[in-house]
């Protein structure tokens, strides 16, 4: 395929990419950029409206990208460059096939093709433990995602992905809701979607979807932005019929906080923030975590130098090109999250937790950097209660 | 005996010296028996593993040396803790964990090799095929 065929002449209109005015405010904001890879968003456009003929540099930019948006949102004339590598992505891989540089050999990746297979009965709940209130009749069910998976493969980093997750029903229970976990979900696809494999992407959907209206659910609660954006924005557009509503958990409990009567147990710990790229800057919740945290008696809470929009990622995304430049946007980014004296990292998306975890793990580095990641859940989770006024009677 | 698809995958000094004595001495295997040799199990990672049943083995036999024996140090310690977590895994994805073993020799257990080859052969044709029905990744 010519780097000037029509589908990418087209796609490349439709993002948008004719508009760049080539300020380079987008390759002066790359976090891999930054990092020292040469990698560059603005010459990666440059290249493919004048020279689509250099196709090495082209397809071999197109794998570079975090897809953290940062660009995006820095760019004066609003091309969509997020969309563009996604589908670029897929475009090139239905060509070629999957080039971009699987980390951890593609054993993720891996699981997630497996889940493609319609006969799989998974056996995937062992986690769900007697003190969390599961109905299976419920409208509303708890998305897990990749937790359990996650929980045996990084085992060696004890990041207690099914902590996370039973901590997310504690707080779906604290509210009276009682989710039914399905046995047989899949994979949300997200990093499928996003490393070119659009086809195995949709067969986990359209298996998602018909999960989701075999058993009755009507609307669909995760603690993962990534499985929020995912199932929310891009599982509709492949497998079409009932709408199932989408709900990110922090929105719930931010939601219903603000109804009164909830409070939360103090602790006296500063504390910083990492916003994730698919919550912040693709789904637009900066303040939320902000807010929540807020209301935690005691908490000092303390701005990393780059946070909201700025925000840096946490190093890689779709578990795609993990090296050494990755490690260099982490090590950064800690020292950011260090320089404000924060005892605690918190994050609101599993991949950040597993990727700055990993980071401070190094063991070459040696020395200690007094910083723990923590996810907003679990902090939530362990302090959620009643104000001592309201609590309701249980007479 | 089921149409099952075996990958034995083996360290290239005890169990490849088992397996070299086998056929010298013109031992059969099972049939539908295929061996990736590498020069340690320390290499094999959890991804290579869960890659075969992506590709549609029905069964993976992890063939080390013992961990006192290993050339390079901690190779069939490193296989014993890839080995249980994808296990795991499997077990998750409804895979089922008793499709993935692991077995340690000594260079000169020839006639064990054979018979738990056979013994693993004949457990997997008993599961029969892998509900994973192979997907490939594509390729150019």
């Amino acid at each position: 395929m010519e780097l000037n065929a029509p589908e990418i002449r087209r796609l490349v209109k439709d993002c948008g990419l004719y508009l760049c005015q080539e300020c380079g405010k987008c390759s002066a904001s790359c976090p891999r950029f930054l990092g020292g890879r040469e990698y560059s968003p603005r010459l990666l456009a440059q290249k493919l409206i004048t020279q689509p003929g250099d196709r090495a540099y082209i397809e071999n930019a197109v794998w570079e990208c975090l897809s953290c948006g940062r660009c995006e949102e820095r760019c004066p004339s609003n091309v969509r460059f997020t969309r563009f590598i996604r589908e670029m992505r897929a475009i090139l891989a239905a060509d070629q096939g999957l080039m971009g540089h699987q980390a951890h050999d593609g054993a993720l990746h891996s699981w997630m093709r497996i889940m493609t297979a319609p006969d799989l009965r998974q056996d995937r709940l062992g986690w769900l433990t007697p003190e969390l209130k599961i109905d299976a009749d419920s409208e509303v069910a708890f998305f897990s995602g990749c937790a359990p998976y996650f929980d045996v493969f990084f085992a060696g980093l004890k990041v207690d992905t099914l902590g996370q997750a039973r901590d997310a029903i504690r707080l779906l229970n604290f509210l009276g809701i009682a989710p039914q976990v399905l046995a047989n979900e899949r994979c949300c696809g997200h990093d499928l979607l996003w490393s070119g494999d659009a086809e195995n992407f949709a067969a986990l959907a359209r298996l998602n979807h018909e999960e989701f209206r075999d058993r009755g659910v009507k609307e669909i609660v995760t603690a993962c932005p990534e499985c929020f954006q995912a199932l929310g924005v891009h599982l509709p557009r492949v497998a079409p019929g009932d709408v199932i509503k989408v709900t990110f958990l922090l929105d719930l409990v931010e939601r219903e906080v603000k109804k009164g009567g909830i409070s939360f147990s103090p602790l006296e710990r500063r504390v910083t923030y990492q916003d994730p790229c698919r919550l912040g800057r693709m789904s637009g919740r900066y303040q939320g975590p902000r807010d929540l945290m807020a209301l935690i008696p005691g908490l000092e809470f303390r701005e990393m130098a780059n946070h909201r929009q700025g925000s840096i990622c946490c190093g890689n995304s779709a578990f795609l090109g993990c090296d050494a430049y990755s490690k260099r946007i982490q090590v950064a980014r800690l020292n950011q999250a260090r320089e404000t004296g924060a005892e605690l990292l918190v994050t609101a998306c599993p991949k950040c937790l597993i990727h700055t975890t990993c980071a401070l793990r190094d063991p070459v580095r040696g020395q200690p950097w007094n910083l723990e990641p923590v996810s907003l859940v679990s902090l939530l989770a362990d302090r959620i209660q009643w104000s001592p006024a309201e609590t309701p009677r249980r007479d | 005996m089921a149409d099952v698809n075996i990958l034995g995958i083996a360290c290239n000094w005890s169990p490849y010296c088992c397996y070299n004595a086998a056929g010298q001495a013109g031992l059969a295997l099972p049939p539908n028996f295929r061996l990736i040799r590498v020069m340690c199990i320390g290499r094999i990672n959890q991804a290579l593993i869960l890659r075969a049943f992506e590709h549609g083995a029905d069964g993976v036999i992890v063939l080390e040396c013992e961990d006192s024996d290993c050339r390079y140090g901690p190779g069939p310690e490193v296989g014993h803790t890839n080995v249980a977590r994808v296990r795991q895994l499997l077990r998750y994805l409804g895979i089922g964990q008793e499709r993935l073993v692991e077995r340690t020799f000594q260079a000169d257990q020839r006639d064990e090799f054979v018979a738990v080859l056979h013994g693993f052969a004949a457990r997997i044709a008993a599961l029969g095929p892998n509900p994973a029905n192979p997907r490939q990744e594509r390729v150019a």
